[in-house]
């Protein structure tokens, strides 16, 4: 079976029809359970995040307090303005933003039309060409750590303008989850009376193809964003002029600090998880539909 | 006459147009991925330090590497993660997408929102959070178990089974709600007849669940299996931030013995090596579990 081939479109974005014909009633007790359960759930899930929101405005002294309280009282800003005087928080937050943004804008563009050409043409060598990118996801990132960090420096490249930019605009993921997304969603006779108008085939990728792409396009670049922004691990290889920190590096010097300074470390923690969940918050239905309509197949 | 003879090159462009358009992907795939692993294979056959030349010493690497107990540790415990990922997570965020989709569910998308929340913090947010929930003295976990049994002052982070079991919780913490969403879109991509034949044979809800949830859901089963092994088989943020690979390396993983070898260490020859060693495992592995669950192809 090719699996990949015979996604049906309706099938990610449609919740189920709460029709009138429940298949099994479930009993009281049953279904209280169920919200009994799934609440203690969200209680485990959102418990550390909110409790450490409350640290952030938490007088240093009050951090540890037994029993730990929920609501800081008295309640300061102080840590925040401790923060932002003593440390160079909104170069570390431009460096972040900027450089997940235009990675970003290129690997949308990029994995676009990479899964344009690999969703509507026919062309030699298309089978093992796209099985070389799939399996390119499977190459751990370890491997390539080390040699990548030595040609970065030798090429004199190691700043991270480039180095967290360019190597990561072409995103294998992407590309498979436009490919999935164009087959369900583009019909090939739209193409066809583009041609038939006489326009060139990527003047039909600009005007035709990704307009009808802009849902997907806006779940492929929340999810590239949040990557690029969260990346850990090259960064801290790669950069090590504190001038060039990006803000998961300068959270880590911080928080690795021989003192702890936890009143410093929350309000940044704070700061720099706000606008991510915002724009999650925000696009929360077309990332999660997006992620999700590549991987179900019929 | 002009459209016959116009005919051709817009042909001809119609051809080659694909191999334009994938172009960028295979020329940042080169510089970036195929020779690092070129480059790599060169440096795990040298002795280098970081500075002059790189000494040639054949597969002496490999040799050191398979008497290393440090390696066989993170091997280990990169085994470990691994099947807790894919027998604990994965069957934990199946459970949840099942009970997500339970008919007329209210707030079913405040759950499934907020079960995602963590896949987009960073992880030295996380780390840092949870450095705080589990700390002996004064973390959060500990002052809970306290108020509620008068006990607690286990050492989170400090013992070598807790330490694991620790790492493991934030990883089911960051991970679940993710997979989550690939399990109930695929749930509710199943056709309700099929329920309903399986509730008129007299099917219990086992019965139901193997004989028609299971195989529906198979294509998306066989994809989350295979991303979450090859994260799990890579992991380095958590445990590199919350534990630092400790006590001991009773939580140093692969990808961490490669950093620290190279970083920490400056054996840039060794951690190549080992890189390659994590790289043929997670690469076969994978490819071999893409041609089982045929992913991956394309027609």
């Amino acid at each position: 079976m090719s699996a990949v081939t015979t996604a049906r479109p309706e099938a990610a974005t449609q919740p189920p029809a709460t029709g009138n014909r429940p298949i099994r009633r479930y009993s009281l007790t049953g279904r209280i359970l169920l919200y009994v359960t799934l609440s203690a759930l969200l209680l485990v899930f959102v418990a550390p995040m909110l409790w450490a929101l409350s640290g952030s405005f938490k007088p240093r002294g009050d951090l540890f307090e037994y029993p730990p309280k929920l609501i800081p009282s008295p309640a300061t800003l102080d840590n925040y303005r401790n923060l932002l005087d003593s440390q160079p928080f909104w170069s570390w937050f431009a460096i972040s933003v900027i450089t997940a943004a235009a990675a970003t804008a290129v690997a949308v563009f990029v994995c676009a039309l990479a899964g344009f050409a690999f969703a509507k043409y026919r062309f030699a060598g298309k089978r093992l060409l796209f099985s070389v990118m799939f399996s390119s996801l499977s190459v751990p990132f370890a491997v390539i750590l080390v040699p990548l960090f030595i040609l970065m420096v030798k090429s004199g490249l190691s700043n991270p303008w480039f180095a967290l930019t360019v190597p990561w605009v072409a995103p294998a993921f992407g590309i498979f989850m436009m490919q999935q997304y164009i087959i369900q969603s583009i019909p090939d006779e739209i193409l066809e009376s583009a041609r038939m108008d006489g326009a060139s085939e990527f003047g039909i990728f600009l005007r035709v193809v990704l307009p009808l792409l802009r849902p997907s396009l806006g779940a492929l670049a929340v999810w590239q964003f949040l990557q690029s922004y969260n990346h850990f691990m090259w960064p801290l290889v790669l950069i090590s002029d504190t001038d060039q920190y990006t803000l998961p590096l300068g959270l880590n010097i911080l928080f690795k600090a021989e003192a702890r300074q936890f009143d410093l470390v929350l309000p940044g923690a704070v700061l720099a998880s706000v606008p991510t969940i915002l724009v999650f918050l925000l696009l929360r239905r077309q990332l999660l539909e997006g992620l999700s309509a590549g991987a179900v197949k019929g | 006459m002009t459209t016959l003879q116009a005919t051709p090159p817009a042909r001809r462009r119609r051809q080659l147009a694909p191999y334009a358009f994938i172009a960028p992907f295979y020329v940042l795939y080169a510089l970036f991925m195929v020779v690092p692993i070129g480059a790599a294979v060169y440096l795990s056959m040298t002795d280098w330090v970081g500075l002059g030349t790189p000494e040639f010493v054949g597969l002496r690497n490999f040799a050191d590497l398979a008497r290393d107990t440090s390696f066989h540790k993170a091997l280990g415990n990169s085994l470990i993660f691994v099947l807790v990922s894919l027998f604990i997570i994965v069957p934990a965020a199946l459970l949840i997408a099942q009970a997500l989709n339970t008919r007329g569910l209210r707030a079913r998308d405040l759950f499934r929102v907020t079960f995602f929340l963590p896949m987009v913090i960073s992880p030295i947010v996380i780390a840092l959070v949870y450095s705080l929930v589990f700390d002996r003295q004064y973390g959060l976990l500990n002052s809970v178990l306290r108020a509620l049994f008068g006990a607690g002052n286990t050492d989170w982070l400090g013992d070598p089974t807790m330490a694991k079991v620790s790492v493991s919780f934030v990883l089911l913490w960051r991970w679940v709600g993710y997979l989550t969403i690939f399990f109930l879109a695929a749930l509710q991509a199943v056709p309700r007849e099929r329920y309903e034949a399986a509730e008129l044979d007299g099917a219990g809800v086992l019965r139901t669940f193997s004989a028609v949830t299971l195989p529906a859901i198979r294509p998306v089963t066989a994809f989350v299996v295979v991303t979450s092994f090859i994260g799990s088989a890579q992991l380095f943020d958590e445990p590199y931030l919350i534990t630092g690979g400790g006590p001991g390396e009773e939580t140093l993983t692969v990808a961490m013995f490669v950093y620290r070898s190279a970083f920490e260490r400056q054996q840039f020859g060794y951690a190549a090596a080992a890189g390659l060693v994590l790289f043929v495992i997670v690469f076969g592995v994978s490819q071999i579990l893409n041609r089982l669950f045929s992913i991956g192809r394309i027609s």
